[in-house]
């Protein structure tokens, strides 16, 4: 969820390997987009992950290490 | 032309490697620790620079493999003071000179990037013969001449107090160029110099400024680095006529002598290459030169996953995106000191990339978190090579702290790196502790080299690790 449009599917499909068009377009979404400010939060947890220009701090607090 | 280069002590067979792939050319790796020797033609000059592996460079004058020095002082020095006559000088300096005109370009490139008025232009001399007779004429640069230049030096690592320089790109600070010397204008008239063979002092239109650096190392010598340079340095300014200058000199003459083996040379680079890339510094930044040996000792290959977990300022990483573009860096470290400086040098690598070309700036496969080294936010058996620069405990951290760090170190470590394949570039100067932690993580890692290298004084030591086949547990529930 980036709000950024990437039209990239939910899940990779059989032989995305040989897409060249998702490839493409996840070759964006990985490499030339770079959040500046923002989060990263976990799917399992739900836990939140700040981002500070351009830095995720994913250090633990006291009680969750 | 024989080229000399001075390299990290420790990894010269790394060197030789670097040159051999890049070049083409074998290199010899002298017994005086820390130099290699090659041969190359004068026109791969560009590429010579071009090595990562090398923290500066000089053309070989001549070698002595086993040079007798006298055992009086007075004798000895003497017959350094005779030899300079009898020098092969006229070659080397060819080098020199187009060495020069290759620094020239880079120069004017530079300035272009930043925009500088064109102050350095030098008075035009004219192109009227060269200096033997005219040692009064050429005073409207400074006055601070040193009668004999002398470098006093016995150690390895002869630092010249350069400052910070990327060496291609935008240079905030102010750079010292030396004086513009017209090179090339072989006038053929005006042999100024009286000196036999020393034709590159003919066609000058200036009186060249010179400085001799000396390195002594053995127990067997009669006489300090400082007179041999002093002596040695007489003679090149009676023999050259050239001008004896220690801060703004053109010609740096080297004289490395090592129990017998003895080398002149003359200098190629003036800043150390080994800071290259970096331009926000930490308190324990590492060579670039450094980074660079650890990274090849990994052999990376193309679409590896490249963790530095305790990045600091991030040499390790940003010198690995450089030169392994097809792989995927990721820097970290728990301080947000580091990670700022680390994104710092991050951001001025993709300046440097942007005002090469016009159009917007390349992407590089390298990204900085902030995360703690015993909980990392990777998955088990994720990355290829693991690659970092340990808490001395000197600097940063301490002795005691690092018994409870290395083996949870060695342990997150060895979870996220790939079972069988993965492998780990450690250095450390704390070999005790180190070897401690190993012993006890046997069942992950295995020793495969080790390297020794000296960092800034220190005897510090470059383990590499291969991950065994065995699986480690699997991450905590919270990731």
């Amino acid at each position: 969820k980036l709000g950024h449009p990437s039209e990239l599917p939910p899940e990779p499909v059989p032989n995305y390997e040989g897409g060249e068009e998702f490839l493409r377009r996840l070759h964006h979404v990985l490499l030339e987009v770079e959040v500046l400010e923002g989060a990263l939060q976990c799917p399992d947890s739900g836990r939140r992950f700040p981002i500070s220009k351009g830095v995720p701090n994913m250090l633990l607090t006291e009680d969750e290490a | 032309a024989v080229i000399g280069a001075t390299v990290p002590t420790g990894f010269e067979q790394t060197a030789a490697e670097e040159v051999r792939e890049k070049l083409g050319s074998a290199s010899r790796i002298s017994r005086d620790r820390g130099k290699i020797y090659f041969e190359v033609p004068a026109r791969s000059l560009p590429q010579v620079h071009r090595l990562r592996s090398v923290d500066n460079l000089f053309v070989v004058v001549q070698e002595f493999k086993d040079y007798q020095f006298e055992e009086k002082k007075e004798d000895a020095l003497k017959h350094l003071e005779d030899l300079v006559k009898k020098l092969p000088w006229t070659d080397p300096l060819k080098v020199w000179e187009l060495n020069n005109s290759l620094k020239k370009k880079k120069t004017k490139r530079k300035k272009h990037n930043l925009q500088s008025p064109a102050s350095r232009e030098k008075l035009s001399e004219g192109g009227e013969e060269g200096g033997a007779d005219q040692n009064t004429t050429n005073d409207q640069e400074d006055c601070a001449q040193n009668p004999v230049a002398v470098e006093p030096t016995g150690g390895q690592d002869t630092e010249t107090p350069q400052g910070v320089a990327s060496r291609n790109g935008v240079e905030e600070e102010e750079d010292h160029e030396q004086a513009d010397v017209k090179v090339g204008e072989q006038e053929g008239s005006g042999s100024g110099t009286k000196a036999g063979d020393s034709e590159a002092g003919a066609g000058e239109a200036k009186v060249l400024r010179f400085r001799v650096t000396c390195n002594r190392a053995g127990d067997k010598h009669s006489f300090t680095s400082n007179e041999a340079a002093r002596d040695f340095g007489g003679a090149v300014q009676e023999h050259f006529q050239w001008k004896a200058d220690m801060t703004n000199f053109d010609v740096e003459v080297l004289l490395n002598i090592h129990n017998n083996e003895m080398v002149v040379g003359i200098a190629l680079t003036e800043e150390s290459l080994h800071r290259r890339n970096i331009t926000h510094f930490g308190p324990t930044t590492l060579r670039s030169t450094l980074a660079y040996g650890m990274l090849r000792l990994c052999d990376p290959q193309p679409t590896d996953i490249i963790v530095d977990p305790m990045c600091g300022t991030g040499a390790i990483p940003i010198e690995g995106a450089a030169e392994w573009p097809n792989c995927y860096h990721i820097a970290g470290d728990n301080s947000p000191q580091a990670v700022k400086r680390a994104a710092n040098n991050i951001c001025s690598l993709l300046r440097k990339n942007e005002s090469k070309d016009s159009s917007s700036a390349l992407g590089v496969p390298l990204d900085v978190i902030q995360w703690d080294i015993c909980n990392l936010p990777l998955r088990t058996g994720s990355v290829d090579i693991v690659v970092t620069d340990m808490p001395f405990g000197k600097r940063i951290g301490s002795k005691k702290k690092n018994w409870d760090l290395y083996p949870a170190c060695l342990m997150e470590m060895g979870r996220i790196c790939t079972p069988g394949t993965g492998r780990a570039v450690l250095l450390t100067q704390d070999k005790k502790c180190f070897a401690k932690a190993l012993s006890r993580v046997g069942h992950i890692w295995r020793r495969a080299q080790t390297v020794w290298v000296n960092v800034g004084g220190l005897h510090a030591a470059v383990y590499l690790l291969r991950r065994t086949t065995e699986r480690a547990d699997e991450a905590r529930p919270f990731w």
